[in-house]
């Protein structure tokens, strides 16, 4: 068969190649259409044990970015997200946000990583000096620790130092009001769960002094069985038990010791109790768990908060959590910064961001600000509850303090070399 | 020298003299292969695609020498991990608080993963199949575990924060992107250059007689103990190198990294690349990172895909991509020459 086609270019595609370029020209306003889209790169867990929080930190995004667009983007650009899965790997992190930024072309990231993932992203930030906010790493170091600091990244997410000053302090009147003074433990064994407990009973026994810790038990993070350790708990016999467990471990840590009615034997503490994921999941829910708020619509019991909790059900059909309204903070602190700077530029908004107080849902008063000295979110919505086996599952929550917060943290930071 | 031995003389002086050629013939492509990558930066602006090779030289070294282990060998480590993530942990914590410079850095942490290397291989290689694998697991475990309980050292499980110093050596700056990118490729070229002479040497050959059959080894006079503990300490080495562009690359190191999945990428990326060519690790390293970077831009089901590519050269190819092609090769030359 003779070929009919020269290879090569055809005058078919020169011409088509011609008129494309004579667009170009001539018509500048197609390519400036294409640079009004800003690009926001966004890695986070979405496969694995934690994909149920990525995924929600994903919806939450996406439900603010489609309101910040329809309401005319950000300084006049429409915002695309670009969401990729790291697995919850930090060097899949590293790798996913470099490709972001210099690959997809993003302009700014959202990291929504936990623990060493954030801190990966973190390092890829200060490598491209990109503005960077991140929206689930609740390691108080990430922004406490000056070593860590750099100019282009934020952090807008609740931090362990704050938890555990209101926690320590409501478990403190609680002991003291109900005469608890022998107290158990239960944390996984990695940092967060020895961090997060010693800093919690660092605070209760300042704030009850006559409190004494009689047994610790530290299980495997994702352990399957809890006998041995609600046993060892039993075996104590403590009035008090406090636990920063989470997620899948909580629920089976509570759906197995209710086996050995052990929520009926002492008060318990568990700081990540209030929080849908958990709430929803456990099949018989105790009555009377303290917990902190993670997320729930009726803390702060206000009807921006209960909306925005019934928008996302509606939308999503489940309940947000707690990075859910991190992550949506997140988009509302650079919708607010790219107004007032009137600009997208990264370093404008950094500047913007540093100090920022904007109107908020979550916020304690209505606000939350972006503390200039340590870009951290402060402000938010802290504080403790009991449970209740249905909706609203915490009627009532006691707030915490900002100003002792404030206080006993700059105390904190003292003690450890940060200030 | 008597009849026989100037016969056997005469017949040694060729293949003596083939093994030069051959080791120049390694030399030169390894020249050329770095000519190439160092070149690449000029023709490509692209930092996604230095991005993928400096992750491919880490990740390359460290399957290169697992099939050292696992192919020439015929030990199958599950727990080879653990000198990578060993690599990226004593540099990253000895350029933090020593501050010394990078190349002493790099030569402390190969002295560090030696030693460890020869603890541990001394008790591990004793042990043969399924029991060898299990206890470099159990060893591999325990430094992991070491990493998440040492918090106040290794920053437990949020790794090392802070950044890697980067000092300027030689007028080399790590902390600049192409500079980085040149250094991995040279690593990269010098390791897989230098584990092509080990696989080549008469002691790569011992390697292949300890697999095919130690006892047989054994009765011609072959330490077995000692020639499986020195390619243990050899290929930690190679792996602990791309421990330190895997933390070089990060800026960090994090317990991840010392967990038992990178040992298992490690035995799939040679199970897809192939263990009977030496290439085949690199092979296979291209193709697990192509596959994982192209797939999660596109879904976050990557698991599915990567399974059915899994079932794909266990159950279709029953082999590595190069031993595949490599054999396809053998059959059309048989074929060609009629036999």
């Amino acid at each position: 068969m003779t070929r009919t086609r020269k290879p090569g270019i055809s005058r078919r595609s020169t011409l088509a190649l011609m008129g494309a370029g004579a667009m170009s020209v001539a018509a500048p306003w197609v390519a400036r259409a294409q640079a009004k889209t800003i690009k926001i790169g966004m890695p986070t867990i979405l496969s694995g044990r934690v994909a149920q929080l990525g995924t929600s930190s994903r919806n939450a995004v996406m439900l603010e970015v489609d309101k910040v667009n329809a309401a005319g983007g950000l300084a006049g650009r429409q915002i695309e997200m670009v969401i990729r899965d790291s697995k919850g790997q930090p060097q899949e992190a590293a790798r996913v946000a470099r490709e972001l930024v210099n690959t997809d072309g993003c302009e700014w990231l959202i990291d929504g990583e936990a623990s060493s993932g954030s801190f990966a992203v973190h390092e890829v930030a200060r490598d491209l000096g990109v503005l960077c906010v991140h929206t689930c790493s609740e390691a108080s170091s990430l922004t406490a620790d000056p070593k860590q600091h750099i100019p282009n990244a934020f952090r807008c997410v609740r931090q362990g130092i704050h938890d555990s000053i209101v926690g320590g302090s409501y478990a403190a009147s609680i002991a003291k009001a109900k005469g608890l003074k022998k107290w158990a433990t239960c944390s996984p064994d990695y940092a967060y769960g020895r961090d997060t407990t010693g800093e919690f009973t660092l605070y209760l026994k300042r704030f009850a002094p006559d409190v004494e810790v009689i047994s610790e038990s530290w299980p495997k993070l994702f352990q399957p069985d809890y006998t041995e350790v609600v046993t060892k708990i039993l075996q104590a016999k403590p009035q008090a038990l406090y636990s920063c467990l989470w997620g899948g471990d909580l629920t089976s840590y509570i759906d197995q010791a209710n086996i050995y009615a052990m929520f009926s034997q002492m008060e318990v503490f568990a700081v990540n109790m209030a929080d849908y994921t958990a709430l929803t999941v456990v099949k018989n829910l105790p009555k009377g768990i303290h917990s902190g708020n993670r997320y729930i619509k009726t803390f702060p019991a206000t009807p921006e908060n209960a909306a925005w909790g019934d928008a996302y059900k509606a939308k999503y059909n489940e309940y947000p959590t707690n990075w859910s309204w991190q992550n949506a903070t997140a988009v509302m602190f650079l919708s607010e910064a790219a107004k007032k700077a009137n600009s997208t530029d990264g370093k404008k908004i950094a500047e913007v961001l540093k100090g920022l107080t904007i109107k908020c849902p979550f916020g304690a008063d209505g606000t939350v600000t972006m503390r200039a000295d340590d870009h951290t979110l402060v402000g938010y919505a802290i504080g403790w509850g009991t449970t209740i086996p249905q909706e609203p599952y915490v009627p009532e929550v006691k707030a915490g303090d900002w100003k002792a917060i404030f206080e006993l943290e700059a105390e904190w930071k003292k003690s450890k070399g940060y200030t | 020298m008597t009849e026989l031995e100037a016969g056997r003389a005469q017949r040694l002086a060729p293949v003596r003299s083939g093994a030069a050629l051959q080791r120049y013939r390694d030399v030169l492509i390894a020249l050329i292969a770095f000519a190439v990558l160092a070149c690449l930066p000029l023709l490509s602006g692209s930092k996604a695609l230095l991005d993928f090779i400096i992750r491919c030289s880490a990740y390359g070294l460290f399957a290169t020498s697992l099939n050292l282990l696992v192919g020439y060998t015929g030990l199958t480590s599950f727990g080879h991990g653990m000198f990578f993530g060993l690599g990226a942990y004593s540099f990253g914590l000895i350029m933090q608080r020593l501050g010394v410079p990078i190349p002493v850095a790099f030569v402390a942490t190969l002295a560090i993963t030696a030693v460890v290397a020869a603890v541990i291989g001394a008790i591990c290689v004793r042990l043969k199949e399924i029991y060898f694998a299990f206890v470099t697991l159990a060893f591999q475990m325990l430094i992991h575990s070491m990493i998440l309980s040492w918090a106040s050292f290794t920053g437990g499980d949020q790794g090392l924060r802070g950044g890697i110093p980067r000092p300027v050596f030689l007028g080399i700056d790590l902390a600049n992107h192409v500079h980085l990118y040149v250094a991995s490729c040279a690593l990269l070229i010098l390791g897989l250059l230098a584990m092509r002479q080990i696989a080549q040497s008469p002691f790569g050959y011992t390697l292949r007689m300890v697999r095919d059959n130690a006892a047989r080894a054994s009765f011609l006079g072959i330490d077995v103990w000692r020639a499986k503990l020195t390619v243990f300490v050899l290929a930690a080495l190679f792996a602990s190198m791309g421990g330190m562009v895997m933390a070089l690359f990060v800026s960090g190191a994090y317990p991840e990294f010392a967990y038992w999945t990178i040992s298992g990428e490690g035995i799939f990326i040679n199970m897809l690349g192939g263990v009977s060519t030496f290439l085949g690790p690199m092979v296979g390293t291209v193709l697990l990172l192509l596959l994982n970077d192209t797939v999660t831009r596109f879904t976050e089901y990557h698991g599915i895909v990567l399974g059915v590519v899994i079932l794909f050269f266990a159950l279709g190819l029953r082999k590595g991509l190069l031993d595949f092609v490599a054999e396809w090769f053998a059959h059309r030359r048989d074929a060609g020459e009629g036999r």
